[in-house]
């Protein structure tokens, strides 16, 4: 009987390790997979398709001897059967670093076609799938791949950018740690495309076993990509070195700070040479797209977001975890549908979406489609597909001020409305806390967050308004309550 | 080391600087006009051949004949 | 002239040809592709606000004040980093950008100290200025955290550090990074945290790798950064564009005046040579002008024994001129002669040559370029048929390879260094032969791609081995060789180089150099692309320093890298007006512009216009001038700003001759080492108290401006002249413009010169003529100047000076940053707090032998005598070498110097002298000698009350 848990670190973390431990020592043939993403059931295990949720080390005899409670077939669950998962197609299925398994599930099929087809036709199909950064930017990847492909340099550079810091977030890491091979043959599909030899990957330091696991899968596969070479870099600590810019300074060994742009990294990027710098999500998508074309993917989606989206629920969701579907589900359907309202049972009052830079958004909001514009034009950005929930107890005050202050201690330092507005923003959210001048202090908010919005240098000063601001607009009662006599 | 010696050491190592020139000799000899004040060319012509290199002591021939 | 800034366009020119047209605020701008629009709007008058961006650096985009509105553009892009399209339409100025620019002043000011009346940058800061630009009137943030009230660093002598003025634009760390190339700086910490630090928490700048050179002073737009001079007199009220008077790079500057008080010495951002960078030296290092050392009365003396007494001036030119003519009449016109020198100017130079050859009578004139460069001037005259260097100093800006031999540019020539570096920075490659690891071998973001550190001495066996490796391998240039050189000699040349006995491998016992890396590195020069040969003194001066000179001429022929940018054949000189004092004609067998005292045609030239006859024998030269004295028969010598007893080798044989004179005048700012000897002294101005020019290593002539009255009443030229006069000599210039007319009429080369071109002009390199109507910065482009070029063939021939025994290590001399030649300058200035003495450096197991440690007194030794000093044990050096430099007088270090020159020159060989190094426990016997007699020279007898 083969029994299969997970050995991400978010079921790890739930204990999966314990219970995979007792498994083994009950005579069970262990065989460590991906996670499913249901974070909520975790530790998840598995036993010829059937799932049993959030076991114990007391359930294990019990499952052994089939007399548990099980979730039923996991593929029929409704969480993942409403999926539509083309990024996390081997999620729950395969072992992470098994060259047989991925191989076995379609692996390495876009890296052939992309070889067959060559650099121009890469871009072109990836052009024509609509594939737009899964960053939180949304720059349409093929045009940044045409732009490294036709930029002058003997030296070009694939950089993954997996420095996944939002809040609520956790669909890169469940990439590197689950499918790993899936972001190599991305970046040697990108390297083919731009003409780059090599590729790094910065991955954030909190990821430490998603690092390790990257690390083997690159030395396990080194010989299918050749001559594309992948280099691990661990950063430091650093939200702004998610920055595209910062974290191509960080990678140079320098200091965390945003560069201007122009010159675009895809003129010159990393030490100077022209460099595609794209997420996981991204690069974890091509594989998909280069093997199955650029219809059946761009066949997915609305408007101008083609494709699925790899949306993460968490914060106070009683459902929590990865679900990948195509663009235009609504905001409502997302956390009431599928994630089950809050956690708590309370109702719903506010909800992030896009990190911690992102609006908050009243239940009002639940109307919204997932899509790129469709946010833009309600103030709001999706961002790297991040929901986090927020029952009715939570004070808009304390968390327009925690945008804020987050901001603060993140920002690089180079660019003066974020350097000094954040902390500026933290001082006078705390006066309108206290109940001083409540009026001229919120005045004085819009007009900083009006400076930091269209003055500061990238999208952290950029963004910290949003939630600053759609705090005050939704929630207005939070910030007038205690004003003083 | 005193004058008229340094003026043999110079010249020596003049000559021996110009030893691949076509005439050594006559390259020296031209070095020397051209570059030494009519004093240092009339002692070195007072003191003769002595501790020269053999084209430092050609080349002395050749100093009233510059050119 | 009252004082402004000079004009910011907030980002460097565009280096592109194509031209862009835009509109501006609903003007049509054209400005070259890769112009920024901040720049283009600047050019137009137009400046939008800003406070990161100054255009000696790239754009930045971090202060956010110089957003703009750009149609058919989301946001509100930064013009310092936006460059130029066609039809761009630009709005600098709307509601919305007056808002946010408003905006981020208020968030400034939340956290600036508001006492500008008392700010010593008062009337002279961006910040205010920008303040007023954007219209902030109130400051709503009641701030908690600030950044005021930070300690100040004080530290650095020249400038002040005050954090609480920071605005954090990074200008400084940026100017250092970019400009300089030290990258001493950084920004510390992050967000609001973020502060400018010069290293570690811990490090202030005085003790952090600042090399003191102001771009960062420069750049800061507020008092952050501010020197110690404003900060005590205030702000400037004039400015006067002026040439520096230190090393041969010729920096310009903005001498920043109030009154007759020099505020501060700004680097001119036009000045061709140093593109608004600079050292230091020049930048801080010119409060010698008014050290109370400084002698400004005219002093006499019947012997040397005797206490000077202070005279006036017609009472000196008068004494000076009966005992110029008591010796004349005595011991015959060639007893007499006369030394320029290469830190006074042209005309100066001009004149007191023109005052032996008119005057005296003879031509026993010489320059202390005798003893750095004169190789350079007799071996690229061979090989090229001009004393000069082939390129101007941009050239550097299309190098791929950079072959550095016997320079140390980071210490001596540190603004070319900068930019030097800045183009290694970007991918040029580099070669450096140098006995010693200089800095430029490794440095942040520089290490050589080869250092071939070969043993003193054998810089000819180094180059004749590449050349051999260049020929035998094919890699000579054939096609420029036959179009542009004499292909016979060149046959006779390759013939010679290709003998096995010049190999790589046959030479490394030799050279001590590797012959692999020495074939890499000749390889790398002959196929890297454009390839730039720098070198300094320590190819000059050696015994083979003139044959060095040519082997290095052979090879950039033989890779035709001669003739277009990028290229060429790079002498950096040592003092300001090396080259100059040698085109006027300084040297004892020629006349200005380089024509030999025997050309009957130059001379009758030079006869007509002064009116007597010119002896057309050469005549002495400094060392064969001292050796005349010793043997009796010269007895007279003006030395107009050089001091040979400290600089000149063999100091004892120095004293000998000058003891052995009847009549020493010496005309300095300070009673120098060698006035201890005089019996005249006659007091001279700084480049600051006069006129005229100085011509740098590109050849570049370049106005020296009066920016204060002489202290001692008289220009230097005006010295001269009233001695001329006093001995007879109907000289009656009124400026030193008419001097420079006179070198135009009298020199090919300069015929194109006059002060009014210069004024309008900037500068001018010279050949300036006919032929050449706006100067030459490059070359021997179309051919060289003696036609066709000659290869020289250049045998390996070992000097004299050995090892043994008794000396078994080789002590090679140079010089540091901090000081500049005999320090007679920069010791008397706050540049001794990095170098208050000379050191020895000494090789970590040559140390060990003798049981010598850092800081030990040690006693340096050769045949020709003996000094003490302090060591340093570095593995800088080779073991088996050891180095000192020559800036202090304590150390004496040509004590231990030899008599040994150059073959073809008499440049003496400062560069290998066999010693021994042993523990001591003070001053020589030499030492504590001179110490006395210096003390006994130097007394001035107290003036009585008339």
């Amino acid at each position: 009987m083969k029994v299969r848990i997970s050995d991400d670190a978010a079921a790890r973390a739930c204990g999966a390790d314990s219970i995979a431990a007792a498994f083994a020592q009950a005579g069970a043939a262990v065989e460590r997979v991906s996670s499913w993403g249901m974070q909520w059931l975790e530790p998840l295990v598995e036993i010829e398709g059937v799932g049993y949720g959030s076991v114990t080390l007391d359930d294990v005899p019990a499952i052994l001897g089939r007399r548990a409670k099980s979730i039923g077939p996991i593929e029929d669950h409704p969480f993942i059967a409403r999926q539509t998962r083309l990024t996390f197609a081997r999620a729950g299925k395969t072992r992470p670093l098994s060259l047989e398994d991925y191989a076995a599930t379609g692996g390495w099929q876009g890296l052939v076609k992309a070889r067959e087809i060559g650099p121009a036709a890469i871009v072109e199909t990836v052009l024509q799938s609509g594939l737009r950064g899964r960053g939180g930017a949304g720059f349409p990847a093929g045009i940044k791949w045409k732009t490294v492909a036709d930029a002058e340099g003997t030296r070009k550079y694939i950089v993954c950018n997996a420095d996944e810091g939002d809040s609520g977030t956790f669909a890169d890491r469940m990439v590197m740690e689950g499918d790993p091979f899936m972001l190599i043959e991305g970046m040697a599909i990108a390297g083919l495309a731009v003409g780059a030899g090599k590729g790094f990957v910065y991955i954030r330091s909190e990821y430490p076993h998603a690092v390790a696991k990257m690390e083997a899968a690159i030395r396990l596969c080194a010989h299918l990509i050749v001559p594309f070479e992948i280099e691990v870099r661990v950063g430091a600590g650093a939200y702004v070195c998610g920055e595209e810019t910062s974290l191509l300074n960080s990678l140079e060994g320098k200091r965390g700070e945003v560069r201007a742009k122009p010159p675009l990294p895809a003129h010159k990027g990393l030490f100077g040479c022209p460099t595609a710098i794209n997420n996981v999500l991204t690069l974890a998508a091509v594989p998909w797209i280069l093997a199955n074309g650029a219809q059946a993917y761009a066949a997915f989606g609305m408007g101008r977001s083609r494709g699925t989206k790899p949306i993460q629920l968490a914060g106070n969701i009683k459902h929590g975890g990865l679900f990948e579907t195509a663009f235009g589900i609504t905001l409502g359907e997302l956390i009431n549908d599928i994630g089950g309202g809050t956690a708590s049972g309370r109702p719903v009052r506010a909800v992030q979406v896009g990190g911690p830079l992102g609006a908050y958004h009243p239940p009002a909001d639940f109307h919204l489609p997932f899509d790129y514009e469709a946010f833009t034009e309600a103030n709001g950005l999706i961002g790297h597909g991040g929901i986090v929930v927020f029952d009715e107890s939570v004070n808009m005050a304390k968390q327009a001020r925690f945008a804020l202050e987050f901001c603060a201690i993140e920002s690089c330092g180079k660019c003066t409305p974020c350097r000094l507005g954040s902390t500026r923003g933290v001082e006078t959210l705390d006066r309108i806390i206290a109940g001083e001048n409540v009026e001229a202090n919120l005045a004085l908010i819009a007009d900083l967050s009006e400076t930091m919005k269209f003055g500061s240098l990238c999208a952290l000063g950029g963004f910290a308004p949003y939630p600053v601001m759609s705090a005050i607009t939704h929630f207005p009662e939070d910030f007038v309550l205690r004003e003083k006599p | 080391m005193n004058s008229t010696e340094k003026l043999v050491m110079m010249a020596n190592q003049i000559a021996a600087n110009l030893a691949h020139d076509d005439d050594p000799a006559k390259a020296t000899a031209e070095h020397i006009h051209l570059f030494w004040d009519p004093r240092m060319k009339a002692m070195i012509d007072a003191h003769g051949e002595a501790g020269l290199s053999p084209i430092a002591a050609s080349a002395l021939t050749k100093l009233d004949q510059p050119g | 002239m009252t004082f402004q800034r000079q004009p910011d366009f907030g980002t460097r020119a565009s280096r592109e040809g194509a031209q862009v047209t835009l509109t501006i605020d609903g003007r049509d701008v054209t400005v070259p592709a890769g112009t920024t629009v901040m720049r283009a709007a600047a050019e137009q008058g137009a400046d939008i606000p800003r406070l990161c961006a100054t255009d000696s650096l790239e754009g930045f985009g971090s202060c956010r004040l110089c957003l703009v509105a750009i149609d058919g553009r989301k946001g509100t892009p930064a013009s310092c980093t936006t460059p130029v399209e066609p039809d761009m339409i630009v709005r600098t100025q709307t509601p919305h950008l007056a808002k946010l620019r408003k905006g981020v002043m208020e968030l400034y000011i939340s956290d600036h100290p508001l006492d500008c009346l008392t700010c010593a940058a008062n009337g002279d800061c961006e910040l205010q200025d920008q303040a007023g630009a954007v219209g902030l009137r109130d400051v709503r943030y009641s701030s908690d955290a600030t950044h005021l009230g930070q300690a100040k660093d004080h530290s650095n002598p020249y400038f002040d550090f005050d954090p609480s003025k920071c605005i954090v634009c990074s200008r400084c760390v940026r100017a250092c990074d970019e400009v300089q190339g030290t990258l001493a700086l950084t920004i510390e910490g992050r967000g609001f945290g973020s502060k400018v630090s010069a290293g570690l928490t811990s490090d202030n700048f005085l003790g952090s790798e600042c090399v003191s050179c102001g771009a960062c002073v420069q750049a800061c737009p507020t008092a952050t950064l501010i020197e110690k001079k404003v900060v005590e007199i205030g702000t400037p009220e004039r400015a006067v564009v002026t040439t520096c008077a230190y090393c041969g790079v010729g920096c310009t500057f903005r001498a920043e005046m109030r009154g007759e008080q020099v505020v501060r010495m700004v680097p001119w951002k036009d000045g061709k040579a140093n593109r608004g960078h600079s050292c230091v030296k020049g930048r801080f290092a010119w409060g010698y002008a008014q050290h109370q050392e400084r002698i400004l009365k005219p002093m006499i003396r019947a012997s040397i024994d005797q206490p000077w007494r202070e005279v006036e001036w017609d009472e000196a030119f008068a004494y000076a001129a009966s005992e110029l003519n008591r010796i004349n009449a005595k011991y015959g016109k060639h007893a007499l002669g006369g030394i320029t020198s290469s830190r006074c100017t042209n005309e100066e130079t001009f004149l007191v040559q023109k005052l032996v050859r008119a005057g005296f009578g003879n031509n026993n004139v010489d320059t202390c370029a005798r003893v750095c460069h004169s190789p350079t001037g007799y071996g690229l005259k061979t090989t090229f048929g001009t004393s000069a260097g082939t390129q101007d100093f941009d050239s550097v800006e299309d190098s791929d390879v950079m072959l550095v031999i016997g320079a140390n540019p980071t210490d001596g020539h540190p603004v070319f260094a900068s930019r030097m570096k800045k183009r290694l920075r970007a991918g040029a490659k580099l070669i450096v032969i140098d006995p010693r690891r200089i800095d430029m071998v490794r440095t942040p973001h520089i290490e050589a791609d080869y250092h071939l550190p070969l043993r003193p001495g054998t810089n000819v066996a180094v180059l004749t081995a590449m050349a051999h490796v260049i020929v035998t391998e094919g890699l000579a240039d054939e096609t420029f060789i036959r179009e542009r050189c004499d292909w016979d000699e060149y046959s006779h040349w390759a013939e010679f180089v290709s003998q096995s006995r010049n190999s790589p491998e046959t030479l490394a016992p030799v050279t001590q150099v590797p012959a692999s890396d020495l074939r890499a590195a000749a390889r790398l020069y002959a196929t890297g692309g454009n390839g730039a040969i720098y070198y300094g003194l320590g190819v000059t001066e050696h015994s083979q320093g003139s044959s060095t000179v040519m082997a290095i001429a052979n090879l950039a022929m033989a890779t035709g890298n001669i003739g277009r940018r990028g290229v060429g054949v790079n002498p950096l000189r040592g003092q300001n007006n090396v080259q100059g004092a040698c085109d006027m004609g300084s040297f004892p067998h020629e006349l200005s512009g380089y024509r030999h005292i025997s050309d009957g045609e130059t001379r009758r030239l030079f006869e007509a216009d002064w009116g007597v006859p010119i002896d057309p024998e050469p005549g002495l030269r400094i060392p064969n001038m001292l050796d005349a004295a010793v043997d009796g028969v010269f007895k007279a010598i003006y030395i107009q700003g050089e001091d040979i007893l400290q600089s000149d080798p063999d100091t004892k044989h120095v004293s000998a001759g000058l003891a052995a004179m009847e009549c020493v005048i010496v005309h300095d700012l300070f009673l120098n080492e060698t006035a201890n000897y005089a019996h005249i002294f006659l007091p001279g101005s700084t480049f600051l108290e006069k006129n005229g020019t100085f011509t740098n290593a590109e050849r570049r002539i370049q106005p020296v401006r009066k920016v204060m009255t002489p202290l001692n009443g008289l220009e230097d030229w005006e010295v001269t002249q009233r001695l001329a006069q006093a001995m007879g000599l109907d000289w009656s210039y009124t400026h030193p413009s008419e001097i420079m007319d006179e070198v135009a009429r009298l020199t090919p080369t300069f015929a194109g010169v006059s002060f009014d071109r210069l004024d309008a002009e900037g500068s001018l390199q010279w050949p300036v003529n006919a032929a050449n109507p706006d100067g030459s910065p490059i070359m021997h482009i179309d051919g060289f100047v003696r036609g066709k070029g000659k290869f020289v063939v250049t045998d390996y021939v070992p000097t004299d000076e050995k090892t043994g025994p008794r000396f078994p290590l080789l002590l090679t001399t140079g010089r540091i940053l901090s000081h500049y030649n005999v320090g007679a300058q920069t010791r008397r200035t706050e540049n001794v707090v990095w170098h208050p003495e000379d050191l020895l450096e000494i090789h970590p197991i040559d140390a060990e032998d003798r049981g010598l440690k850092s800081g030990d007194w040690v006693k340096l030794a050769s045949r020709s005598g003996e000094t003490t000093l302090r060591a340093t044990v570095t593995d800088r050096v080779a073991p088996g070498v050891v180095y000192t430099t020559f800036h202090h007088p304590a150390t004496q270090a040509n004590v231990v110097t030899t008599e040994y020159s150059d073959w073809a020159t008499n440049c003496p060989e400062y560069k290998v002298t066999a010693v021994q190094i042993s523990a001591s426990n003070g001053p020589t016997d030499w030492q504590e000698d001179y110490e006395a007699l210096s003390e006994r020279s130097r007394r001035i007898e107290a003036v009585s009350a008339e």
